[in-house]
């Protein structure tokens, strides 16, 4: 159990190109942090300089306080689990958990207290005498985890461990790591580029973008107040609308004019635009999926046209056409429509769309900033 | 309809039992062909109403004496010789081959696209170059004729590291984050090598020690010249074909065979116990490359 602090790390390739740029991070004692962002992003980087399998460039990393900059890995007090499980494959299931404890001459019969304890938790007691190849992807993935496991780690690292599993079986170990987590209750780094992930299993999310921390923050914060265009689009899925309007203010209240409509931007994004005294001007507005409702023909109501009806199970995500030719994705339940209205949503359907001030998020039109967060 | 489906499948198998057997009987030709100068060389061997060369195969009288003979002359120092030769060479540049391919597979560092190179280039002068220059460079430190085992050890291993090509091959096959793995798990970069890449290596192991092994066993240029005609410096093949001289070949053609048998023996029981490997250490990296 340790804190991990991360000081104006950077790391620059022999080539010159920069992945991480000056990257500060503190992490709490047991905490979860997630590690998320598109390929190339830097946050494999930076996770591998934490372990120590890449040089760091210059800044520092600081493990339970001491600097750890020059340590080997096997110095740092840290567990790793690889995407692709990194398994010894001429070793035995049992072997492999061992390995680490052997080379730390344990005695035989400690490692196989803990090889076996390992091996119950994750459910994998009836492999132990089995090679790798012989097992699932989601078997070798416990494995690797049985590997971290056992070596009672400060910190636990994880790099995009499940994304070689099938959809299915991704969600079963999504559920197990949160279990293991609360068994382990040690410190967690995740790295992702799978947001629900990222959003299941964080205490905090770090979103990064082109070596760049772009916000960190709970889930929570991440979703409802994301600090840029960028986090707004990445966090949530389907990805949130986006439109260019107008921002206006008229007799004291803000309003938007997203194509043609004209919606009062009310309750608390309203009051707190009066706050930032947000100035009236073209803006970026966006809006959640789920947060766009069908509605009547009307002054606040958007007219648009039906391309593609996905049938989710217990939604329905209808990509529309506007009049001038955005696409907007909307997320409708299901059992808010009556069999007649679900059979009449075929492409070419014109549709009336509109949302409610509360879901808005507005962002700077050039810097793409939230204009509702300020500036540190 | 179903009379000429089964009139074609049994032409179809009749026109591939005749291209089989076709291919087995040129096999078959090639195989005999190929091995009847050992048959013959084993069959001399074993005559004893003769020592010269006679115009038939197959000995009129059997027995051990070329063999006993073997054992009272030179051929036990030679074949020593030719025994520590191998076997440090196969150890030596076996060890420093897969330290080199180890190396230039994990690491980077400055000038290695350089080093790889030059020693691709180097390698494709001939040895024979290097030849006058070795031989008075040995006969400086006192390396060559009676000395000429340690001073043919020293030049066959001295130039081992440029041999790095198939098992650096090999080695870029193995997915780098399990040395990574390893290294986390607490282990040197030298356990990586012994407890991770080497048992994963192991037909490219083999296959370098068996090459390390059959090059110096079966020399005769670079050996001939370093023992330079003192017998208790030559290997094998050296002193052996002495025996092949007009002078000597009346006595000793029966004896130079039975040397050849027993010079074959070890290499063969390894090529028979390691050949499964061996075949895979030769395709493997090129497959998995």
């Amino acid at each position: 159990m340790a804190s991990v602090k991360l000081t104006k790390v950077k790391k620059v390739y022999d080539n010159k190109v920069v992945a991480v740029h000056d990257f500060d991070l503190d992490i709490k004692d047991k905490e979860f942090v997630v590690f998320v962002g598109p390929s190339g992003c830097g946050k494999s980087t930076t996770l591998r300089m934490i372990a120590g399998l890449e040089d760091i460039s210059d800044g520092t990393v600081e493990i339970d306080g001491e600097v750890v900059n020059d340590l080997q890995p096997k110095d740092r007090g840290i567990a790793m689990v690889f995407q692709n499980y990194a398994l010894y494959p001429h070793m035995t299931v049992y072997d492999n958990i061992a390995f680490s404890l052997r080379l730390q001459k344990m005695p035989e019969d400690e490692i196989y207290e803990r090889v076996t304890k390992a091996a119950e938790i994750l459910g994998i007691t009836d492999y132990l005498l089995r090679k790798p190849r012989a097992l699932s992807g989601g078997q070798r993935q416990r494995v690797a985890i049985g590997r971290a496991m056992v070596r009672n780690s400060k910190v636990f690292l994880m790099d995009e461990p499940l994304s070689n599993l099938d959809a299915k079986l991704r969600n079963q170990m999504r559920a197990e790591i949160i279990l293991l987590r609360q068994r382990l209750d040690t410190t967690f780094i995740y790295v992702t580029h799978d947001q629900t992930e990222a959003m299941t299993l964080a205490d905090r999310i770090v979103i990064m973008k082109d070596g760049y921390i772009m916000q960190v923050g709970t889930p929570e914060e991440c979703f409802d107040m994301p600090k840029n265009l960028f986090v707004a689009e990445f966090i949530g899925a389907p990805k949130m609308n986006v439109m260019e309007t107008e921002l206006i203010k008229e007799g004291g209240k803000y309003f938007v004019k997203p194509f043609g409509a004209k919606i009062e931007v009310d309750g608390a994004k309203g009051e707190l635009l009066h706050e930032f005294n947000a100035q009236p001007g073209q803006i970026i507005l966006g809006v959640r999926p789920e947060h766009i409702v069908l509605s009547k023909d009307g002054e606040h109501a958007i007219p648009c046209t039906l391309e593609v009806n996905e049938m989710m199970g217990s939604e329905l995500h209808l990509h529309v056409f506007t009049e001038d030719g955005t696409r907007l994705i909307v997320r409708v339940p299901t059992i808010d429509l009556t069999a007649e209205e679900r059979s009449g949503l075929v492409r070419g359907k014109k549709l009336f769309l509109s949302f409610e001030g509360k879901v808005m998020h507005f962002f700077d039109k050039e810097s793409k900033k939230n204009l509702l967060i300020r500036e540190e | 309809m179903n009379e000429t489906l089964e009139k074609r499948s049994m032409g179809l198998r009749a026109s591939r039992t005749i291209s089989n057997t076709l291919i087995y009987i040129v096999l078959v030709i090639m195989s005999v062909v190929w091995l009847i100068p050992f048959i013959c060389i084993v069959l001399q061997s074993f005559r004893v109403e003769s020592t010269w060369q006679v115009g038939y195969v197959i000995p009129q009288q059997w027995g051990w004496d070329n063999y006993i003979a073997l054992w009272n002359s030179d051929f036990k120092r030679w074949y020593l010789n030719t025994f520590i030769i191998a076997l440090a060479v196969a150890v030596l540049q076996t060890v420093i081959v897969l330290c080199m391919s180890y190396t230039l597979s994990r690491f980077r560092f400055k000038l290695r696209d350089g080093l790889m190179r030059f020693m691709l280039i180097l390698g494709m002068f001939p040895g024979m170059l290097t030849m006058i220059i070795l031989y008075r460079v040995l006969k400086d430190l006192g390396l060559t004729q009676a000395n000429a085992v340690p001073g043919l050890i020293l030049v066959y291993v001295a130039s081992s590291g440029m041999g790095y090509y198939v098992s650096k091959g090999f080695f870029d096959t193995i997915p780098k984050s399990l040395d990574e793995a390893a290294r986390v798990d607490g282990a040197t970069r030298a356990q990586v090598l012994t407890k991770i890449i080497l048992p994963l290596a192991k037909p490219i192991v083999i296959y370098t020690i068996l090459t390390a092994f059959m090059a110096p066993w079966g020399d005769f240029v670079f050996a001939r010249y370093v023992s330079f005609g003192t017998s208790a410096g030559m290997n094998v093949a050296v002193g052996m074909y002495g025996w092949l001289q007009l002078d000597q070949i009346g006595q000793k053609y029966t004896m130079f065979c039975a040397g050849g048998v027993v010079v074959a023996i070890p290499v063969t029981i390894l090529f028979m116990c390691l050949q499964k490997y061996y075949v895979e250490g030769v395709t493997g990296g090129a497959v998995k490359g």
